[in-house]
């Protein structure tokens, strides 16, 4: 799977592509099959948009227990925010999509050693 | 203190205003990231993992209260509450938003501070002696220098667009505090025999992905001639440096590739060029400057303090901050007080608004209005009275600012990390805390002693891990975050690389490997051996053994 993010121009703030809109939560961001066309065109519409985001590309995702997380451990913590202040970034918010990044093991690019991010 | 005149504030007005009208074209589409982003980093804002990063230039790592309170105003008004000051002596707001950097510049211009030059291939913030003016190891005031090289650098037009970053730190005292051997450009304020007042002049020392101490190339440079020579060196640089490969562009490789006795020929013959009664300061201008840092109006007190011993008597905290925080000072009846920013389980280098607002309170009641930043992280109160200490460390027990750790194992430096960071590989900071509580009994540190551990999170080194009496790198494996030790560096005059122990170790490995170090060193130190003195003595067989003993 694949999700589309950029940082917001205005604020820095990590963005995720859902149906033709910027939004601030990974676990609502729109979710592309590996093959879907559809990623590249949201792609190259993220990237027509340099008043409203700053490098718009694609990340790898896959499925976690309780629903879906970036493969990369840059990539969950930009979805999350900085480990050292849970009470900053997106993570604040908590929920089951905060929940399933956090507890996400087995990516294609870790060892699948459990409690990957730890919070204080 | 220096204080701006007129004209700098004119200009500093100007420049934050000159940003606005920057950020509003970016904001209408008239200028493209590509053309925008030089521009936002010539004034300090980075684009990093969760917000715009403001980088504001502490010179030579020295403040008044009217500045640091305005730095908690910024965190208050437009970051979350806190700042983090760094390595190169400065304070980094982590979580700014564009739209509102042209205000932050305004309040910043405002006290005479801004964020020029701490980004881009210059002359960055000059770092310096945090003791400077107070110590009495110092054999001139080393915040002198460094303003005539802030001054001299700042907006130079033939040294703004160098080969790469140009980082210079200044010291007079002969324990150095500034790792100036590990710096583009270091200068150690000598007398020679005759008593005449010069430079050691030490380049080409960096860490980064191609660590080394620099070389002397001078032994004494005379004070008088220091801009003459420098603009040699920077000349020289300027001309040979690698731009054609980033990894190669710090003035480092060339003085390794050239060789230190020939670059430091090329210098000379660059020297003899130039017309140096126009490079080097007059004698008035020097004077001027020298004038701002006039010594303070110290009170003639007894060198001892009835009211200060007597309290170290009845309370064993003030006794153990006094131990490891609070320095000799060249006048009888003052102290040097370091405040530390790294407590168990804190951020190494974070200061929240309210912990800053309490530090500038102190400074201006009890510190002569002056506040230092050290490279090590931790600030310091540079003048205080005996009498008055054991106020000043109830005041800031009371804000969780009197923890009795520096130069002790928890004292740890550590980047941003993959937290924060993106360049980085891993994460910093929670390597930091976790090694800051298993070491967290305050007796146990000081049995231990001096011990510097310096942890990066990725190979550009901002954490000094290549200094480290025991270092550690993040690295990326397979995607993962691992970590690899390396003992034996030291920042100080006695400056050395250290070097790699092992294969690399997640991260939950780490306090352990740190713990079966210290266990190595206890076991086996003679005397009052350091760490350090202990590792050199033995060398690094035992800590390997002691680490991957399990290993298989």
């Amino acid at each position: 799977m694949k999700a589309l993010t950029a940082n917001r121009l205005i604020d820095g703030e990590v963005v995720f592509w859902r149906a033709g809109q910027w939004i601030e939560q990974f676990p609502q961001a729109q979710f592309f099959a590996d093959d879907d066309a559809a990623a590249e065109a949201a792609l190259e519409t993220g990237k027509a948009q340099p008043t409203i985001v700053v490098d718009a590309y694609l990340i790898d995702v896959v499925e976690a227990p309780g629903g879906y997380a970036p493969v990369s451990y840059r990539e969950r913590l930009r979805a999350l925010g900085p480990t050292n202040e849970p009470t900053h970034g997106k993570q604040a918010a908590g929920g089951a999509g905060v929940e399933a990044i956090l507890a996400a093991t087995g990516a294609a690019r870790s060892t699948g050693r459990v409690d990957l991010i730890r919070r204080k | 203190m220096y204080r701006y005149d007129a004209i700098d504030r004119e200009f500093l007005a100007d420049r934050a205003d000159e940003f606005r009208g920057q950020v509003a074209r970016r904001l209408a589409g008239e200028l493209t990231e590509d053309q925008f982003k030089p521009l936002r980093l010539m004034n300090g804002l980075y684009l990093q993992l969760h917000a715009y990063m403001l980088r504001v230039a502490v010179p030579y790592g020295s403040m008044d209260s009217r500045q640091l309170r305005r730095m908690a105003h910024i965190a208050r008004t437009w970051d979350k509450g806190y700042g983090h000051f760094t390595t190169r002596q400065n304070l980094q707001f982590h979580w700014i938003k564009l739209g509102d950097a042209p205000d932050i510049l305004d309040a910043l211009a405002d006290v005479d501070l801004h964020a020029i030059q701490t980004s881009g291939n210059c002359i960055r913030n000059v770092t310096a002696d945090p003791y400077a003016g107070a110590t009495a190891e110092e054999i001139d005031d080393p915040r002198i220098w460094s303003e005539v090289i802030r001054q001299w650098s700042t907006l130079h037009p033939e040294f703004s667009f160098l080969p790469r970053k140009f980082k210079f730190a200044v010291t007079a005292s002969a324990k150095d505090r500034t790792a100036a051997r590990v710096h583009d450009i270091g200068l150690v304020l000598r007398r020679a025999r005759d008593g005449a007042l010069g430079f050691e002049v030490i380049v080409g020392g960096g860490q980064g992905r191609t660590p080394y101490v620099g070389p002397t190339i001078r032994e004494h440079l005379p004070v008088g001639a220091l801009l003459g020579y420098l603009q040699a060196i920077l000349r020289v640089y300027n001309r040979h440096g690698r731009r054609d490969n980033i990894y190669k562009a710090r003035i480092k490789i060339l003085v390794a590739a050239l060789g230190a006795e020939e670059f430091a020929r090329q210098v000379e013959e660059e020297w003899a060029k130039i017309d140096t009664a126009a490079a080097d300061l007059p004698d008035t201008e020097l004077a001027r400057i020298r004038g701002a840092f006039a010594p303070l109006n110290f009170e003639t007190l007894p060198a001892r303090s009835e009211t200060f011993e007597a309290a170290k008597r009845a309370s064993p905290a003030l006794a153990r901050f006094a131990r490891n925080n609070v320095k000799p000072h060249k006048k009888p009846g003052y102290a040097i007080v370091e405040i530390s920013l790294k407590a168990p389980g804190a951020t190494p280098g974070d200061a929240s608004a309210e912990q800053m607002e309490v530090i500038a309170d102190l400074a201006e009641r009890f510190g002569l209005d002056d506040i230092r930043v050290t490279h090590e992280q931790n600030l310091v109160l540079p003048h205080v009275k005996l009498d008055d200490l054991p106020v000043v460390h109830a005041a800031l027990a009371a804000a969780e600012l009197a923890t009795p750790n520096i130069n002790l194992i928890s004292d740890i430096i550590a980047c941003p990390g993959l937290d924060y960071c993106a360049l980085a590989n891993a994460r910093a900071i929670p390597i930091a805390q976790d090694i800051a509580r298993r070491f967290e009994d305050a007796d146990r540190a000081e049995m231990i002693g001096e011990l510097k551990i310096k942890i990066s999170g990725c190979i550009n080194a901002c954490g000094h891990h290549h200094v480290g009496n025991i270092g550690i790198l993040g690295v990326d494996k397979k995607g993962e975050e691992f970590y690899q030790i390396s003992l034996g560096g030291s920042g100080q005059e006695d400056a050395t690389l250290a070097k790699i122990l092992g294969p690399a170790m997640p991260a939950d490995q780490v306090p352990e490997a740190v713990d079966a170090l210290v266990e190595t060193y206890l076991a086996a130190r003679q005397g009052e051996e350091r760490f350090l003195d202990t590792f050199r003595r033995l060398g690094m067989a035992p800590f390997k053994e002691a680490v991957y003993a399990d290993v298989h």
